[in-house]
């Protein structure tokens, strides 16, 4: 089981993600479109930064407690995941607290 | 360049892009405070999480050496970093999809 052991904190966020979505009624899956945008620009400068510093060594991954899959050889599968459901989480909490902030405003957004 | 130096630089650079260039000054609004006071006690719980779990390890070296719930200090610039760039990139991308929904 160890080797699910990231994968636990990605479900821990990816849940957290899925109540706020449906708790607050932010129906995120109708703007999947500008997520898309959003996501592309953040795992394109992240995930370069990750490479960079994994090639370095500044940080580095247990072998036994992530799935095995890399992606460009070097970085667990599991940091391009982190890197879509953390936006995700931020957006979605954006959205519930604009929510909060205007309740007869339901309109946008 | 260390992660504290590379992590520094993320935050100038996302200040940079969201003031000038997305021009979606999430900095001067408040609700962009809200949610990234909201996000960072769940940033610390997911640090710790990860790194208390050695799930992910730092290189000595490459950090100042100062840890936040078992993290690098760094960590908190890098997490600022990504919510602030984030959040402009998707009011910058709002703006041109939906420009008669934006909010102010």
């Amino acid at each position: 089981m160890a080797q699910f052991q990231y994968l636990m904190v990605l479900g821990f966020i990816g849940s957290c993600a899925v109540l706020v979505n449906f708790g607050f009624k932010l129906s995120i899956s109708s703007k999947w479109k500008l997520f898309l945008m959003t996501d592309a620009v953040i795992l394109t400068l992240y995930l370069a930064w990750d490479f960079w510093a994994v090639s370095k060594a500044s940080w580095f991954f247990d072998q036994e407690q992530t799935l095995g899959i890399y992606v460009f050889s070097r970085l667990p599968i599991e940091e391009i995941l982190f890197f879509i459901l953390v936006p995700l989480m931020v957006v979605l909490t954006y959205l519930a607290l604009i929510k909060l902030s205007k309740p007869s405003n339901t309109a946008k957004y | 360049m260390i992660y504290a130096d590379v992590a520094l630089n993320a935050v100038v650079v996302a200040i940079l892009l969201d003031l000038y260039l997305l021009r979606s000054q999430m900095m001067t609004r408040k609700i962009f405070w809200k949610t990234y006071f909201l996000i960072l006690p769940f940033q610390l719980l997911t640090n710790w999480w990860l790194t208390s779990n050695n799930i992910v390890m730092y290189s000595e070296s490459e950090i100042i050496g100062t840890r936040v719930a078992g993290a690098p200090l760094e960590d908190l610039l890098f997490g600022f970093s990504m919510i602030l760039l984030t959040l402009s990139c998707w009011e910058f991308f709002a703006k041109r999809l939906t420009p008669d929904k934006v909010i102010k």
